[in-house]
């Protein structure tokens, strides 16, 4: 990870001198992670790869903005999370962040459909911000300072919502886990 | 629910966010917590269920390149080009030098004295570029000369070595043939001897 961020940092001075190319190269290693965790934010493949395309052009557009080029992940999570919000508040003013509904979300391709089925419930479950603390948290790997910066909120609110969530996937999942360790 | 009063560690630890320092105690107490432990062991299992749910690969690759919309106007590429590049940046400021040059000496205000400085040129002595041309041809004269003999010593020298080089080849090739000779000669007496003895010896 340190080497990786070292080449980012390489890369986002390239950016900075107009090397076009050498975005592209950025948003080929981290678009499959924001497309991942904007497709667990609004639950749409379409949705999540609009949002992806519009948060690499935000980001491309404001990288000289970018104070610390070694947080370039977490800057860019923060892109795309006000770009879901900003979706959320368009789509649906008056439930606006609210996600998206359990019956919209598919089950994941080549996983066990009725695994994948619970734990897309038991995420569906979960309020927004909530859930946003799990995916950047479990899926995406994100330390709480990180997650901060993403989110834009304390390291004691991150904890809270995660824990939180934490405690009500454990009940939610507390079947499948019992299965699986039997 | 977990009562312990180290349970908020737990929760940061296992998900490796716990401090260096406190980690080993931690790992202590939970060694001797049946309570901290089974509650560690639900937070793995919820953890590993949710991360069985997989990556999906993004249905297509982000179009950067082909979309102009991306791409800076052609002023502001012409600009970072430019700015980018220490030869072209060079050759601008040498052009601005030189213009720079060429206006300082069209606006220079004229110097009063240049009449007088003229005159003095032209007042130069009618016989001294005949004393210059005889002083260049007297030292090419002697440039020529000493060039020269420089040759013809290098040529003798070269001459000499190779006529010593010659006759030391010569004096080894007649020591080798006169060997050879001798050698010969030996051979020569050695078979005649031979020959006579087997006349003798035969009935």
């Amino acid at each position: 990870m340190i080497f990786r961020a070292v080449e980012d940092t390489d890369l986002i001075s390239r950016v900075r001198r107009g090397d076009l190319e050498a975005f592209n190269l950025l948003v080929s290693r981290w678009e499959k992670r924001v497309f991942n965790y904007l497709l667990r934010l609004t639950g749409s493949p379409d949705d999540a790869l609009d949002l992806s395309q519009d948060s690499f052009l935000k980001a491309y557009q404001s990288i000289r903005k970018l104070d610390d080029p070694a947080r370039f992940g977490p800057w860019l999570y923060r892109i795309a999370h006000n770009e879901a919000y900003s979706h959320f508040r368009k789509r649906r003013p008056e439930t606006a962040a609210e996600g998206v509904d359990a019956a919209e979300r598919e089950a994941a391709p080549g996983f066990p459909m009725d695994l994948s089925l619970a734990v897309t419930a038991a995420l569906d479950r979960l309020n927004p911000e909530q859930r946003e603390a799990v995916v950047l948290k479990v899926y995406q790997g994100f330390k709480f300072d990180e997650m901060a910066e993403v989110l834009g909120c304390p390291v004691s609110t991150v904890k809270s919502r995660l824990y939180t969530a934490l405690d009500l996937l454990k009940a939610e999942l507390a079947p499948i886990n019992t299965r699986g360790t039997r | 629910m977990n009562t312990c009063h180290r349970f908020d560690e737990l929760r940061d630890y296992a998900f490796d966010e716990l401090a260096p320092e406190s980690r080993h105690s931690l790992e202590q107490h939970i060694a001797g917590c049946p309570d901290c432990a089974a509650e560690l062991d639900r937070m793995r299992l919820t953890t590993a269920a949710l991360r069985l749910l997989p990556d999906r690969e993004i249905p297509q690759r982000i179009a950067f390149v082909s979309d102009k919309i991306f791409e800076p106007s052609p002023v502001r590429r012409w600009l970072e080009s430019f700015w980018n590049s220490g030869a072209r940046l060079g050759f601008a400021s040498a052009c601005v030098l030189a213009a720079a040059l060429i206006v300082s000496a069209y606006h220079r205000p004229a110097v009063n004295n240049a009449a007088p400085a003229i005159a003095q040129t032209t007042a130069v002595p009618a016989d001294l570029s005949n004393q210059i041309d005889a002083a260049v041809a007297k030292a090419a004269t002697q440039i020529r000369e000493e060039v020269r003999e420089e040759d013809a010593r290098t040529l003798k020298a070269a001459l000499d070595d190779s006529e010593r080089k010659h006759d030391q080849e010569r004096r080894a090739l007649m020591v080798a043939m006169g060997e050879n000779l001798d050698f010969m000669q030996k051979r020569l007496s050695t078979m005649t001897v031979l020959a006579s003895n087997d006349v003798g010896v035969r009935p």
